[in-house]
């Protein structure tokens, strides 16, 4: 089986650019974490704070684009795609084109690191 | 040259040098701290050596200087070269060659500042600041906000730019239609927090100003978009009846009773050729529609020629097969109660849902005047004592509490 590990934590103690002495703290703790997972590890990352969030709505068919987090009760995670690409708009512009099979959103998030 | 005339010049330079710098570079804060520092070159460098010939050019280029010497030093301290090399002409190319333009990146700044990723409560502030040059105290003032808290704002759309890695190429075509759109709601959103007010005093006033400027340059850099013209026409029809809105006492005068000769003609004209252009370039949209409800007011040529209700509802009821809003519903119930009278209004209002409306004035202030002309006094009376608390600006509450007055009268009269 595989499995995704979601991790979720209060982002404030790693300041608003998630740049602090507290994120290489966290960041060595999860380098050696990993390693010790071997093979068992297929990917991960860190992501940037929720400030930098944007969302993909879709209500109706219709996508629109917000700042911001996704921040409803009414969806649940279902799941995931990394991406590759050359700026936040080429990002929007594939989360719009994930499948839904009715309403949802899509947020759209930058990863730690360059 | 005096320092407000310095002032202008900076403030006239200052989104031309931004854009093109942030373009090149792709960095707002880098863009924006570099002409700041620029300007403060410019403060000590003129009075000695004068003004230059083209004090833009001049900026520009200690801007350029600015950015390239902290790139420098960036990459010294890192030991790496230049993260991301500008594209050409570089900027060292630029130095050298005095009579070089500066491109206009504008556009291209309009639609960052505006991007839907940004807050949409920072868009209209951040285009204000970046690409007209306000300072934050002023659009603090326009917006009523404290100005830490816009300062705040601008700080988090600008690294929300940055960290989220919003692109800083204009959008491709297929994207137009959804980017546009929050380019000119971003404006329209501006230009009516600047419009809001009747009186139109002196921040507000030289507001609207930079926003009939920055719609007339998108209409300009995009000829080709009915929209931007539709929109640059109705700020201008707004813009000429400035003059008329407000009584000499301070009072609001609503629009059907406001004289005709006192609107800026010229401004009208401006206006009439940008609908022109914009109805040849595409279909009738709201936005259109809107600019053309205002063309036929502006056709009025003086207070002894009848109001153009007939024709105004004719564009409402086109409206409201568009966009059925509570907006279009209110204004379409004013022209109701003109052509077929306060009951039949007040049935229109009817229609609506009142609870979503509790705290929306337009809607007790017209109710209260259909109210009052339906002979239904004490009813007016208290759909007026709503509007007031909810804290009308002041050109408008003084004409209500005039109103109010006047259903007293009459009550005493009876």
């Amino acid at each position: 089986m595989k499995y995704a590990l979601l991790i979720y934590e209060d982002e404030t103690p790693y300041g608003p650019e998630k740049s602090n002495a507290r994120v290489q703290e966290i960041a060595a703790r999860h380098m050696t974490f990993s390693q010790g997972l071997g093979a068992k590890r297929l990917g991960g990352a860190g992501l940037k704070g929720t400030a930098t969030a944007t969302t993909v709505h879709s209500r109706g068919g219709k996508k629109t684009v917000h700042d911001g987090p996704f921040a409803e009760a009414r969806e649940q995670l279902g799941g995931l795609y990394l991406v590759d690409v050359a700026s936040l708009d080429e990002a929007i512009e594939i989360a719009k084109r994930i499948p839904l099979v009715q309403d949802g959103a899509i947020e759209v998030r930058p990863l730690l690191g360059p | 040259m005096s320092g407000p005339a310095l002032e202008r010049v900076f403030r006239a330079a200052s989104g031309r040098i931004i854009a093109v710098l942030a373009a090149r570079y792709r960095s707002l804060a880098l863009a924006e701290d570099a002409f700041s520092e620029a300007c403060l070159r410019a403060l000590r460098a003129w009075p000695e050596s004068g003004v230059p010939d083209d004090p833009a050019a001049w900026l520009y280029r200690a801007a350029s200087r600015v950015i390239l010497d902290a790139l420098r030093q960036q990459s010294v301290r890192e030991r790496h070269s230049i993260p991301e090399p500008p594209p050409e002409p570089s900027a060292e190319e630029l130095l050298a060659d005095d009579s070089q333009v500066i491109p206009d990146e504008r556009l291209r700044l309009i639609f960052i500042c505006c991007h839907p990723a940004v807050a949409q409560d920072a868009r209209a502030a951040l285009t204000l600041r970046l690409v007209c040059g306000l300072t934050v105290t002023e659009i603090a003032r326009a917006f009523l906000i404290e100005e830490a808290a816009l300062a705040q704002r601008l700080v988090r759309a600008k690294r929300k730019i940055a960290e989220a890695g919003v692109s800083f190429e204009l959008p491709p075509p297929e994207l137009w239609p959804e980017r546009l759109e929050s380019v000119l709601s971003t404006l329209e959103i501006a230009y009516s927090r600047a419009h809001e007010d009747a009186s139109g005093k002196a921040a507000r006033a030289h507001f609207a100003a930079e926003i009939l400027h920055l719609t007339s340059l998108l209409a300009q850099l995009l000829p080709d978009e009915s929209e931007a013209h539709a929109l640059a026409a109705l700020v201008r029809y707004s813009e000429a009846r400035r003059p008329a809105r407000v009584d000499r006492e301070g009072l609001m005068v609503p629009l059907s009773d406001q004289d005709p000769q006192l609107w800026d003609r010229e401004r009208i004209a401006e206006a009439d050729a940008l609908l022109t252009r914009a109805a040849e370039l595409g279909p009738r949209t709201p936005r259109l529609l809107q600019a053309e409800l205002q063309r036929a007011w502006c056709a009025r040529a003086s207070l002894a020629e009848a109001a153009p209700w007939p024709q105004i509802l004719g564009i409402y009821d086109r409206l409201a097969q568009l966009r059925d809003d509570a907006f279009v519903r209110i204004n379409r119930a004013v022209a109701v109660a003109e052509v077929h009278g306060p009951e039949a209004a007040l049935q229109e209002l009817e229609r609506l849902d009142s609870s979503k409306l509790t705290s929306f004035a337009p809607y007790h202030a017209v109710r209260a005047d259909f109210l009052a002309r339906a002979g239904r006094r004490s009813d007016a009376r208290q759909a007026y004592e709503t509007v007031l608390s909810l804290g009308p600006p002041p050109a408008e509450e003084r004409w209500i509490r005039r109103k109010l007055a006047m259903l007293e009268n009459e009550d005493a009269a009876n």
